[in-house]
């Protein structure tokens, strides 16, 4: 052992001599000679001036002209009939829906298959939506899916990567008819006047509690907490009563209570989060979310854990952690946040028994609390994207295959099983969603949150070229103000580096 | 003629010796060399999200990228990681093949246990750890109680990479434990018997005999956990996504991770992969020189 | 190894308990996964180190669910591939270090070492997009090529080709053997120990790779065993120990060569501790 210590101890000190003297406290974004805008508050870069506590911005035109469809890849529903004559044409699609979903999403397309023969679609699961975007990106057209799942972060980075055939050249050639398509859902894939995307699952947050412990806390399980300030003081009645160790457990995963509910929040709010109108009336330039509403917001969030008989679950890399906290055996808290799309497995993961004492009856399901208890929703899930060059014959079917499963009877099926918002309002009224929604009202609380959603334009959600990358750092202040940091500042140092990724970003592409 | 015969004589296994390493060279170069290459090209410009579009920005870039914050905190957690695994992993494989080393009954048996780790990948080594951590289902919550309940070992900024570590020494012990075995039993057993007859005591055999003998051994496993230390992307990817708050984006996270500021920006990811390899390099070479002055080999 | 001390008995008392107490830490991460494996997704939470409500259905869902049974299949070949590839490239390339004379043979060899300091993971990104150029994607070539030569081998090889006598060559020569005869008669033959090793040793890091496979296949009929795993863990919340069932099969196969191969593992790993 003291052999090999020495070298170790050197290395240590060359370690150490290194960090020191080399850092520079500049964000990685900045490396390279090519002037960008600053990450760090104070610093001046040739051709920019910094002011002291404020980030530069370059100065973006306020509006986007809108895209003549013209302009972009044809869609050609003929070309299907044609090669179909000769047998049915393949399509290729890749998902990332997992387990439960992804077996529904199988079964659904197996039965597509069976009912014609004109399109047959092969289903490739990528391991996750961010595997998918990975393998998207860095694949070239031939490797490429004819069709692919995308989520709804992704809208800026696929239109940029300019190797789609928007679906709206589709639905203008097949004629077809999107009335019932909700509007909130399309808008949601809509930029620059063109519709890129056809929504298929959507989803939102929504409140997960125990009625058992609420029963039992001496609160009513009917009526779960709307506000931020309700649910600090529902935990400290379930604390106080000791009918649960915490009330509402939280987590601050990107795509989770650390990135995805910030948007959330914003929005129900009605505040963007990003300027220019979310990126919607021009590119977005920085993000909005260190304003007072998002220090409000995380002010509140802070208070519930160090007085309202919250707990903090950490980054949840798994997905899991905040729901297994409420089957704790020592310590459970008995209300969390996630997304509606669990709705189906949590009801399996509760009827199989693994929270003693408590039944699939004993779930409740209520609206995302927010801090001023608006309702309303972004619109979250994923929707399909068309690649270009795989063949006119293979968009073709891809639509084909779109209409089949946003049509109301697919749609109705899909929402039942899986706990998504139906994208099809036509849907609502077919069994199975019908008889679910009317049997067993925690399914049709998601679907309310999207139909109570104001008509304004921050109902809208972000459309940023790194959104993902922005909820990283977003995710990253939120665990800081979990732990106890002062949100102004934890926000703040996140809008730089967020502004720093969209202007890094907006470089790259132009 | 002489000089005729020489060369000839330089070139006659010429012919035999590229036959012989072209395999080897086609594969090195096409998928060593050459992306290395090629990496330390990209990692002076920047491309679209794509990875196309790519254009200079400057071969500063790699100096900037060096002393960047994002570079510094994951070499720095890169560096302690090692720091984490390495001695401690030593230390412990030393340690159980010394204890296992003797040919009393049932060493058998704990030879096979003390090797049964090497049957763990780090995807399955991870798993097993996530789900022991796991502050509501894994039994170690309970137990330990404090930060490991709350929010959980993996989840806490000042012990998910302790944690992850703990992973990573129980899924290297048994590589270590059979390594180390190997170079016990290469020790001629009449170093000890005349270390025995000059009185040495257990401890004394032991640092006077054994580790300097092992000492060829401890560098190859020494070099082999520091490389793999450096090179640990399954353990953070599947226990911590690089977090919590980036206290376990190693390097080669910052490279590849879901949660990487840098996912989509081949340039700067290829600048830190390049670095990667000069760090490890430099690494290797103080390693190697360094031990190899000190290192006793046997025979 | 022969001593000649006559163990008292508290210190073997003392030498056995602690053996068994590293037993437990060692083995008790094993065991409660395997307990974990054995019950339904709903049990998890209770007993977890007491394998009560035994059944084999989690471990028939993540064998179904991550396709676990054709990543099997997948890792078997692909490390069988590479194991063999490397063995033969190595002893190759070996042989010309060691004994063949030809112009720039340091320099070459200095090539050699020098990959060897290149990880893996700085070159995957360019590898990925060398793979898909070649039409790769999907397939056992791209799994298996990166990995069919490598400096480690060859090193390792050259070293034991450089400790066989002189004389053995020139005897050799003496009989009429080239040289491919002499390394399949008497080169090789006489290596068998590290090559054993060096087979080992990249069978089980070829079986272990999990960043590549997870890179280059797009279709789960691609997956080994390590991103089938990946594909398994997945947010799984009412199956929590599925992930668990998963691992137990993937590594069990492992786990049986081991207990097979226990001697020449030893063996094998030594040959590049120690010289000789």
């Amino acid at each position: 052992m003291n052999r090999r210590r020495r070298p170790a101890a050197a290395g240590a000190v060359l370690g150490c001599l290194l960090l020191a003297a080399c850092g520079s406290g500049k964000s990685i974004l900045e490396a390279g000679n090519e002037p960008r805008p600053t990450a760090a508050p104070v610093t001046t870069l040739p051709g920019q001036t910094t002011v002291p506590g404020q980030t530069t911005v370059p100065t973006a035109p306020p509006t986007t002209e809108p895209r003549p469809i013209d302009s972009l890849p044809p869609c050609d529903m003929a070309a299907l009939d044609e090669a179909a004559a000769d047998g049915p044409v393949e399509i290729l699609f890749w998902h990332g829906m997992s387990n439960e979903l992804g077996r529904e999403l199988e079964r659904i397309v197996d039965q597509f298959n069976a009912s014609q023969d004109r399109v047959e679609v092969s289903l490739e699961f990528q391991g996750g939506y961010e595997q998918t975007i990975d393998k998207y990106l860095q694949s070239d057209t031939d490797n490429r899916p004819d069709l692919v799942q995308m989520p709804e972060y992704t809208v800026q980075l696929m239109v940029d990567t300019q190797s789609n055939v928007p679906v709206q050249a589709c639905m203008e050639d097949a004629g077809y008819d999107a009335s019932r398509i909700l509007p909130t859902a399309l808008d949601a894939y809509a930029t620059e006047s063109i519709q890129w995307a056809m929504p298929f699952n959507v989803s939102n947050p929504v409140l997960y509690y125990n009625k058992k412990v609420f029963r039992d806390a001496g609160l009513d399980p009917e009526a779960p907490p709307l506000t931020l300030e309700q649910l600090g003081e529902y935990g400290r009645t379930i604390q106080a009563t000791g009918a649960a160790s915490y009330g509402v457990a939280f987590d601050s995963a990107p795509d989770g209570g650390g990135g995805w509910f910030l948007e959330q929040w914003l929005a129900k709010e009605g505040e963007f989060y990003s300027d220019n109108a979310n990126g919607r009336s021009a590119p977005s330039t920085r993000v909005l979310f260190d304003g007072p509403t998002g220090v409000e917001l995380l002010t509140g969030l802070q208070d519930i854990l160090t007085t309202g008989g919250g707990v903090y679950v950490g980054e949840n890399p798994s997905g899991t952690d905040a729901f297994l906290k409420l089957a704790d055996a020592s310590t459970p808290a008995s209300m969390t946040i996630s997304t509606s799309a669990a709705l189906g497995s949590v009801l399996q993961f509760v009827e199989g028994g693994i929270i003693p004492g408590i039944g699939v009856e004993d779930l409740g399901v209520g609206p995302m609390p927010s801090p001023s208890g608006a309702p309303g929703t972004l619109i979250g899930g994923a929707s399909l994207w068309i690649t270009e060059g795989r063949g006119d014959a293979e968009a073709a079917a891809s639509f084909e295959f779109i209409s089949y499963l946003v049509s109301p009877e697919i749609q109705s099926e899909w929402a039942a099983a899986t706990g998504y918002v139906p994208v099809n309002a036509g849907a609502v009224e077919l069994d199975p969603l019908r008889a679910v929604y009317t049997g067993d009202p925690r399914f049709r609380v998601a679907y309310d949150q999207v139909a109570q959603t104001p008509d304004v334009p921050t109902s809208n959600g972000p459309v940023l070229g790194p959104l993902r990358e922005v909820r990283v750092t977003a995710a990253s202040a939120m665990a800081q103000i979990m732990n106890g940091a002062e949100p102004q500042a934890a926000l703040t140092d996140a809008a730089t580096l967020a502004n720093a990724l969209i202007a890094d970003y907006n470089a790259r592409r132009g | 003629m002489t000089r005729d015969a020489a060369s000839r004589r330089r070139w006659r296994d010429a012919p035999l010796a590229l036959a012989m390493l072209a395999p080897s060279l086609i594969v090195l170069g096409a998928f060593v060399l050459y992306p290395l290459a090629r990496a330390f090209w990209l990692g002076h410009q920047r491309c679209d999200p794509t990875g196309a579009n790519c254009r200079s920005n400057g071969w500063d870039q790699y100096l900037d990228v060096f002393r960047s914050e994002e570079f510094q905190q994951a070499f720095g957690v890169t560096f302690r990681f090692a720091v984490l695994t390495v001695p401690v992993g030593l230390a412990l494989g030393v340690g159980l093949a010394v204890l296992a080393d003797k040919q009393l009954r049932g060493m058998g048996f704990f030879r096979t246990v003390f090797s049964s780790t090497v049957a763990t990948s780090v995807a399955v080594a991870s798993l097993m750890w996530f789900f022991l951590l796991n502050p509501s289902v894994g039994v170690l919550a309970d137990w330990i109680g404090g930060v490991a309940k709350n929010p959980g070992l993996l989840q806490d900024e000042d012990t998910a990479l302790w944690a992850v570590a703990i992973s990573s020494i129980w899924a290297n012990l048994g590589f270590t434990f059979i390594v180390v075995t190997a170079g016990l039993q290469s020790i001629p057993a009449d170093l000890y018997e005349s270390a025995y007859v000059d009185g040495a005591s257990g401890w004394m055999r032991f640092t006077n005999v054994t580790l300097p003998m092992l000492g060829p051994t401890l560098l190859f496993a020494g070099v082999v956990l520091t490389s793999r230390a450096f090179q640990s992307y399954g353990e953070f990817d599947l226990l911590t996504g690089g977090g919590p708050n980036g206290s376990t984006t190693s390097l080669t996270y910052l490279v590849y991770g879901n949660n990487s500021i840098i996912k989509n920006n081949s340039g700067l990811q290829a600048a830190v992969a390049v670095l990667l390899f000069a760090v490890l390099l430099v690494l290797s070479l103080a390693q190697i020189r360094g031990v190899e002055r000190r290192v006793h080999y046997g025979n | 190894m022969a001593t000649s001390t006559m163990p008292r008995g508290w210190r073997l008392a003392g030498r056995y308990t602690l053996l068994i107490v590293l037993t437990i830490v060692v083995l008790f991460p094993i065991w409660v996964m395997l307990v974990g494996a054995l019950k339904p997704g709903n049990k998890v939470l209770q007993d977890p180190l007491l394998p009560t409500h035994v059944t084999f259905d989690t471990l028939r869902e993540a064998w179904r669910d991550g396709n676990l049974g054709r990543a099997l299949v997948n890792s078997t070949i692909v490390a069988l591939i590479v194991t063999v590839a490397q063995v033969v490239t190595a002893v190759l390339s070996a042989y010309a270090f060691a004994f063949l004379r030809f112009p720039g043979r340091t320099f070459v060899f200095g090539v050699f070492l020098a990959t060897l300091l290149v990880p893996f993971e700085a070159t995957v990104v360019v590898n990925r997009s060398t793979v898909q150029d070649l039409g790769w994607l999907n397939s056992y070539q791209g799994l298996a090529v990166p990995f069919l030569a490598t400096a480690f081998g060859t090193f390792l090889v050259r070293q034991v080709f450089l400790t066989l006598p002189k004389d053995l060559r020139e005897a050799a020569r003496m009989d009429g053997l080239g040289h491919l005869g002499f390394l399949r008669e008497v080169a090789v033959p006489l290596a068998r120990p590290t090559l054993g090793a060096l087979a080992l040793f990249g069978f089980l890091s070829t079986w272990n790779q999990y960043l590549w496979p997870t890179t280059i296949s797009t279709d789960d009929d691609w997956n080994t065993v390590q991103s089938g795993l990946r594909a398994l863990a997945q947010a799984q919340i009412d199956k929590p120990n599925l992930v668990i069932a998963g691992t137990v099969i993937v590594a069990l196969p492992i786990f049986v060569i081991l207990l097979v191969f226990q001697r020449q593992l030893v063996r094998g790993l030594t040959a590049g501790a120690v010289k000789g």
